[in-house]
């Protein structure tokens, strides 16, 4: 198990080129899917990303970078030629990603925007929140317990949060003494598929170094369909691990379909591939049946809830290429007086006065000539007058 | 003018009695959701505009369609949800009175772009069509008493929807793994909440953002419900594999709940920015509406009220091309295209059934389409009179597919495998991402927490009354509210963010004073007055579901 779990430590740590290490395992064919998943940041993605780069107090602030400076990391690797060349997405999003500068501030929240980019009308619209702006205190940044949530992300990807007191930290210092100065806060993550977990019968585990004010961590688990549980604790200088916390157990889904069959509802390789590639839009082309998930993403078109909200889930606002433009276009407003209480048409359609008896009336003016008669009748239908404005629009 | 086409044709047999001819089976579902937005303390709120869009722009066309076609006697069925959040919102009367002031507000503006646009009569054509459509919302809108669930109700009494609930403020389910109970307290409410609202118990559940996690069906089970749906790979990745793929239904191991898988072929058509129908040049722009486009001081009483520009809902242009010349939309073009692209979808619906029937044999294959309902309308203008076409098409001119609820499935169909369903989303990348990242995981901490908190609650306060009472489901409902995974998805987009921000805080804040006050026994009575009035959904809710 040392072994193992020494080989996966190292693989958690890619800048130290472990990245690939720990696919030693797999077939060629799954370590290219493998890198491909993670690596292959279409340009969505990457502004998703970019988007959502947040840091908030300072929980984040250490982990996340480290969380994608992993997959940077992944693309600048062996397969990198390989991927950039057959996927330009990859380089573009590299180059887009390179553009975030600005910093801004909303609420506690710091949100990063790639330069140039105008934020949303309908962010700015909400910035000022027609004066709703409720003083309203924050949300407390720990409960005051010592506790570890552990959440799936997907098939390969874990996330943890944790909070630990500042009482039990103190303890452990009493009893630890010297040692306490020396450890590492660290996750233990547990590998514990198709067993009741009593602490020390888990398949293999690995471990995470955690900064001293790291409060979660995406975490990469590298197989998907097993179940995990992990332990925050210390880890001390002379080898020991010491449990502060233990999480829930989770159970990712698998990346592909079940190796398992069923007997009553047998369903022969092929067919199942057939069924596959139908369900997922690749008409009745056969597939192999381990087809990556990958390829089905490419090809899927998932919401994401409310529609109405945002951007549109089928068609986005087409962008300029370069950000200038300029629009002109002519009104004519027509105005005038006349007795209250008289008919008046304009064109010959009927309208309707002010209690003074002004009117004034707003036209979209096109390029031509327009004449507009106006015509004023009074109320005993005795006095008319008929007054006809020209108008001539040229564009040049 | 559609019917006067389909008048002449023969009338076709009911779509209970099965025709020897037919091959397989189209369930579509339409999923229609709106978080909870209502804001009495100010007289006019942006976010609430959502609503008022969604019901000019999606629920009424829709329900003009639902009338035409069951005037011209076209059986249809289709399978619409209706989240419990929407529900409250379409029965409110403070919402229905403001949505009423707003449709003033858009038709006073069609008159004034009737008269601007006299010299411009491709224009002027378009606002005559706005105007009539707003009339048309008015009436529609009264015709009901102001309360569109009765028409969904009044055609789901017909046979014709089969509407489906949801999770009470739409919560996402795979992300709340450590707060069960707050799981079957959405449920459990969800589906008190629907039978009030129509008369008897739902059959099928909407997952929020079709986000499943094994283990979940059996909150359902325990709720009465019979059916839910997954994404495609929620099926295809079950175990053992399904013997039909995503062309047949599965009971779930251990609660015996059926689970319909989404085909992404048929959904691709719709849903594609590249491939998909609402891309065609002929359709009209969504991103041109004169609430950008005209002079500031003209268009300044119809926009947001602090100056902001909005959409108004008046649009003139056809998408044209990918350039940035826009062209005027031409309303016969656009109509003819739908009824193009419906009788598209139904061709490589044939095709694919053909296919499946084939190689399933011994079952008839039902594909599933599930959309947001806000697509068909409000982002794809010509939505609902796709959906027209196809619906008419499919009835008068073709015998190999029917239309079918998954109700009506089951009962043609009872036996069926039983797998383990796999976790999934129908969100980007297929699972949990889109609300489990950088922008939104911190939410977790306190959703978690306050969900723990409302069970220490429920287990010391069992049998309560008063006051306390009162807090204790207001507590309940301050938790379900932040527990929306609209304010996740909207972090995540980057759109709207402050009000997401301030609406999670809001909840969480609230939830926590109550828990503390509840404990201490101090509760602030003028205090809760006030939440109550704010955050007054589900008044009939009972704090004990939370277990």
């Amino acid at each position: 198990m040392a072994r193992i779990s020494k080989r996966i430590k190292k693989a958690s740590h890619p800048a130290a080129g472990g990245a690939l290490k720990v696919q030693k395992g797999l077939s060629f064919l799954d370590k290219t899917r493998r890198v491909m998943r993670k690596a292959v940041v279409s340009p969505v993605l990457s502004t998703l990303k970019r988007r959502n780069e947040v840091k908030k107090g300072r929980s984040q602030k250490k982990s996340a970078p480290k969380t994608f400076a992993r997959i940077d990391k992944k693309m600048t690797f062996g397969q990198a030629r390989y991927l950039t060349t057959s996927h330009p997405a990859v380089g573009g999003a590299i180059a887009k990603a390179t553009r975030i500068q600005k910093k801004m501030t909303f609420g506690q929240v710091q949100y990063f925007t790639p330069a140039g980019e105008p934020r949303r009308p309908e962010a700015a619209a909400t910035g000022e929140m027609q004066g709703y702006r409720i003083e309203m205190a924050e949300l407390p940044k720990e409960y005051g317990k010592d506790m570890i949530v552990l959440q799936v992300r997907d098939p390969w990807w874990l996330h943890a949060y944790w909070e630990v007191r500042e009482g039990t930290l103190q303890k452990l210092k009493h009893e630890l003494l010297a040692l306490f100065n020396t450890a590492k806060k660290a996750l233990r993550v547990y590998d514990v598929s198709f067993i009741d977990f009593n602490g020390s019968n888990a398949h293999r585990y690995f471990d995470i170094e955690l900064t001293r004010d790291c409060l979660n961590y995406y975490i990469d688990t590298g197989a998907p369909g097993r179940s995990w549980c992990v332990d925050l604790g210390l880890k001390l200088s002379d080898g020991r691990f010491i449990t502060i916390v233990r999480s829930n157990t989770v159970t990712t889904p698998l990346d592909g379909p079940s190796w398992i069959s069923d007997e009553e509802w047998m369903v022969p390789d092929e067919l199942f591939a057939k069924l596959y590639a139908t369900a997922v839009g690749l008409g009745g082309s056969p597939v192999k049946i381990k087809k990556p998930w990958l390829e089905l993403q490419k090809r899927r078109f998932a919401s994401g809830g409310i529609s109405s909200i945002g951007i549109s889930p089928v068609r986005k606002k087409e962008e300029l290429k370069r950000k200038f433009w300029l629009a002109v276009n002519t009104e004519l407003i027509l105005y005038g007086a006349t007795e209250p209480d008289a008919k008046v048409t304009v064109a010959g359609s009927p309208i309707s006065l002010r209690t003074d008896g002004t009117f004034s009336l707003r036209f979209a003016l096109p390029d031509g000539k327009q004449v507009i008669p106006v015509h004023a009748k009074s109320s005993d239908g005795i006095d008319q007058r008929t007054i006809t404005p020209v108008v001539i629009k040229e564009t040049k | 003018m559609l019917h006067d086409f389909y008048d002449a044709r023969r009338l076709r047999y009911d779509l209970r009695n099965d025709n020897k001819m037919t091959k397989g089976y189209l369930c579509l579902v339409l999923h229609t959701h709106l978080p909870y937005v209502r804001h009495p303390e100010f007289d006019d709120f942006l976010e609430e505009d959502w609503l008022y869009e969604a019901i000019s722009e999606t629920y009424i066309p829709l329900i003009d369609v639902f009338e035409r076609l069951v005037r011209d006697r076209v059986d249809f069925r289709l399978t619409f949800s209706l989240t419990p959040t929407l529900i409250s919102m379409l029965g409110d009367s403070l919402l229905q009175e403001r949505y009423l002031k707003h449709l003033d507000k858009l038709i006073e503006l069609a008159h004034k772009e009737i008269e601007r646009t006299r010299f411009e009569a491709e224009f002027n054509r378009l606002a005559h069509l706005y105007l009539e459509r707003f009339e048309l919302c008015r009436d529609v809108f009264n015709r009901y008493q102001r309360n569109l669930i009765s028409a969904f109700k009044k055609f789901q009494d017909m046979g014709k929807l089969d509407i489906i609930t949801c999770a009470a403020t739409h919560s996402y389910f795979p992300l709340m793994q450590v707060s069960k109970s707050s799981i079957r307290a959405q449920v459990k409410t969800a589906v008190t909440h629907y039978e009030r609202a129509f008369g008897r118990p739902p059959r099928g559940i909407w997952l929020p953002e079709c986000g499943y996690n094994p283990g979940d069906d059996l909150f359902l089970k325990e709720a009465g419900i019979k059916y839910f749906f997954s994404d495609a790979h929620g099926l295809l990745h079950g175990c053992p594999r399904p013997k039909y793929g995503v062309f047949a239904p599965v009971y779930c191991k251990g609660s015996g709940v059926a689970c319909f898988g989404r085909d992404l072929e048929s959904s691709k058509q719709v849903w594609s920015s590249i491939e998909g129908y609402p891309g065609d040049y002929n359709y009209r722009e969504f991103y041109r509406d004169i609430g950008f486009d005209l002079d500031y001081d003209y268009i300044k009483p119809y926009i947001s009220s602090d100056g902001t520009r909005v959409n108004t809902g008046i649009k003139y242009y056809r998408i044209t091309g990918s350039g940035n010349d826009k062209k005027p939309y031409v309303y016969e073009w656009a109509r003819d295209k739908a009824a193009e692209h419906a009788a598209n979808f139904i061709f490589n619906r044939h095709r694919q059934i053909e296919y499946l029937y084939e190689i399933l044999q011994e079952k008839k294959p039902i594909i599933v389409s599930p959309y947001d309902t806000e697509l068909f309308g409000h982002w794809w203008f010509e939505g609902p009179l796709w959906l027209e076409f196809l619906i008419r098409k499919l009835y008068f001119d073709q015998e190999i597919i029917r239309m079918i609820t998954a109700t009506e499935y089951l009962e043609e169909n009872p036996r069926n495998q039983v797998i383990k369903p796999s976790m999934s989303s129908w969100g980007y990348k297929g699972y949990s991402e889109v609300w489990l990242q950088g922008a939104n995981d911190w939410l977790y901490r306190h959703l978690h927490e306050a969900s723990r908190r409302m069970n220490e609650l429920v287990f010391g306060y069992p049998h309560t009354n008063g006051i306390v009472r009162r807090a204790l489901n207001q507590a309940l409902r301050e938790l379900f509210l932040a527990q929306s995974s609209d304010w996740a998805f909207i972090l995540a987009t980057g759109t709207h963010t402050s009000y997401a921000l301030k609406r999670m805080k809001e909840h969480i804040l609230r939830f926590t004073r109550l828990y503390e006050d509840i404990k201490a026994n101090r509760i602030d009575e003028r205090w809760l007055n006030d939440i109550e009035c704010k955050d007054n959904i589900f008044p009939e809710i009972d704090y004990r579901v939370h277990q």
